[in-house]
């Protein structure tokens, strides 16, 4: 926010870098995730395969982040409103011979009409109640899935077909780090304009919000719109990356997942959950593919971090970034951290 | 000038009537005290205007419209303004962003050519005693209620409400506030000041309206509603 109140004399580089939202960290951070896959051990296929799922967690988180950091309503439909942008976009492809570059981008459509759906009904509600709205939203969507055999074929799975013909991962790896960022991109340009400031007075204090003139019904709609409308665009990435959706993909363990990650990330941050994300997914596959043989283990570790983040350090990374890493006394380290604005 | 008018204003929850057919009437320039004993009505009187809490019958016509049941954001867009008697920030947004905050929503868009400037003076102008950039869950009560006065103000409003501004201030800081209540008169903004503390009433009020159990007890010039018998019964039983 401090950026649009005091503007600086800045060199083009640094113009640059904040137009993109990013401070030279973030910077470097985004040039490794674009060479990691030629950098060993990351560059074996099976190794691939968990990044990009890292991806699309720290993806799906930005979008959540966008509704449970900003208007403060945890949308627990939200693995579910990302299935049925998948399912769409799937489905499209399969009846309709769209290219899955367009299903895809069709997909976020269908979500984001289901985003503004949710949002419409759960006006009236708050905090903890607009939540279990949505999540009772997703449980439908979900059952829906399992039951419209003829449509879905159910748990047996739907094949889809793939965004790249090849067996590499490499290519679809790069798409999700580029989907990454732009995402990030986008929320952080919403963040940052006249709307971005609406989505926190409403979520901060609806009172004071709409006695300051601001219209909740239309912002919040449109923050659930616009997070969904992420969402099923990132759902239709699994469908043509995978090439198979089971309605597993919409179950309530997997909002939590991506719930998980944007909280230890820190809320209203953004970015906080896409960095968490590489790390700490990867360590759950590793411990997935470890102790194969106590399925659920993860589920427990997410548990535990996620408690002790929220007694410890409700603010997450972000807030421990913030307070502890970001101001150095030396100052190339804190420009490295801060960036010019 | 008539600014604000509320004909047999009604408000119950279920059963209960907590404001019993109010009517009264509000002038340009105006400094009304609205007093009653706690639990009187006072506050839910002042939603049911301003729309947090739409009236159950009755009218409000404000400059001469009719905005009965309005919502909050079209009241503030029409002039009016209120602050909170439990001063009610944006926890996690700077003091300037706040007043920023109201000064775009509030306001017709392209009104304020600057909003950043315009935030600034409105935070000078209720004398802010904080850095511009403190966050507001930070402040003491003290402090929000000068950040609440300025995100009021910030609005550009013809009316404004304020509930139990001066609750819980000291000597020095009671000076303060009425030496603010007569610049915000002074820029022609009329004002409806729900408190307790009668010599800040005496000092800046020029007409008073008193409510007792939901219903008027007495409305007129601060002399006479100070005087009546029955407004004294109302206080000291």
């Amino acid at each position: 926010m401090s950026s649009t109140i005091t503007s600086r004399q800045m060199n083009p580089f640094d113009k640059i870098l904040d137009k993109l939202c990013l401070t030279p960290a973030g910077f470097c951070g985004l040039a490794l995730l674009f060479v990691l896959p030629f950098i060993p051990p990351f560059n074996q296929e099976y190794m691939l395969r968990w990044l990009i799922y890292c991806g699309l967690i720290a993806a799906m988180s930005v979008g959540f982040d966008l509704t449970a950091g900003y208007i403060s309503i945890v949308n627990f439909g939200y693995a579910a409103v990302s299935g049925f942008g998948g399912y769409s976009s799937a489905l499209l492809v399969i009846n309709m011979g769209l290219s899955p570059w367009i299903a895809m981008i069709a997909g976020g459509m269908t979500a984001g009409f289901i985003g503004l759906i949710i949002g419409m009904i759960s006006l009236r509600l708050r905090g903890i109640f607009a939540a279990c709205l949505s999540w009772f939203f997703g449980l439908a969507i979900m059952g829906l899935t399992i039951k419209l055999v003829w449509l879905t074929r159910g748990q047996l799975g739907l094949r889809t077909p793939r965004l790249f013909e090849t067996d590499s991962n490499v290519p679809f790896y790069f798409l999700i780090i580029t989907l990454l960022f732009f995402i990030y991109l986008a929320c952080k340009w919403i963040v940052r304009s006249k709307m971005g400031l609406a989505f926190q007075a409403i979520g901060q204090n609806m009172d004071a919000a709409r006695t300051s003139g601001i219209n909740p019904v239309y912002y919040r709609v449109m923050n659930f719109t616009i997070s969904c409308a992420i969402a099923g665009v990132l759902g239709g990435f699994y469908a043509h990356f995978y090439g198979i959706l089971t309605p597993d993909m919409m179950h309530t363990s997997k909002t939590v997942e991506i719930l998980a990650v944007a909280y230890i990330g820190g809320r209203g941050s953004l970015w906080g959950g896409a960095v968490i994300a590489f790390p700490f997914i990867f360590l759950m596959e590793i411990v997935r593919s470890t102790l194969s043989n106590l399925p659920g283990l993860n589920l427990v570790i997410y548990a535990l971090v996620l408690i002790l983040v929220m007694i410890y350090y409700p603010g997450g990374f972000s807030y421990f970034y913030d307070t502890n890493i970001r101001k150095p006394k030396n100052k190339a380290l804190r420009y490295f951290f801060n960036g010019r604005a | 000038m008539i600014v604000l008018e509320t004909s047999k204003l009604t408000k119950k929850f279920g059963g209960l009537t907590a404001v019993n057919e109010v009517s009264m009437t509000l002038y340009q320039g105006d400094v009304m005290g609205l007093i009653g004993p706690n639990g009187a009505g006072k506050t839910t009187f002042i939603n049911a205007i301003a729309g947090l809490n739409p009236p159950t019958s009755g009218r409000v016509k404000m400059m001469g419209q009719d905005t009965t049941g309005l919502t909050p954001e079209k009241m503030c867009r029409l002039g009016l303004s209120r602050t909170f008697q439990i001063p009610s920030p944006f926890p996690k947004m700077t003091a300037i962003e706040s007043v920023i905050t109201a000064t775009i929503f509030g306001n017709k868009t392209g009104k304020v050519k600057n909003p950043v400037e315009h935030s600034r003076k409105m935070l000078d102008f209720v004398e802010f005693p904080m850095e511009e950039t403190v966050v507001a869950e930070q402040l003491n009560t003290v402090q929000l209620k000068r950040l609440d006065l300025a995100r009021a103000l910030a609005s550009n409003p013809k009316l404004l409400f304020m509930d139990e501004l001066a609750s819980g201030l000291s000597e020095g800081e009671l000076n303060d506030i009425m030496r603010i209540i007569a610049k915000i008169s002074k820029k022609g903004i009329s004002i409806l000041m729900i408190e307790h503390i009668m010599q800040l009433i005496m000092a800046v009020c020029n007409r008073l309206l008193c409510i007792q159990f939901g219903t008027k007890i007495a409305e007129g010039t601060t002399e006479e509603v100070a005087n009546d018998p029955k407004v004294t019964k109302a206080y000291l039983g």
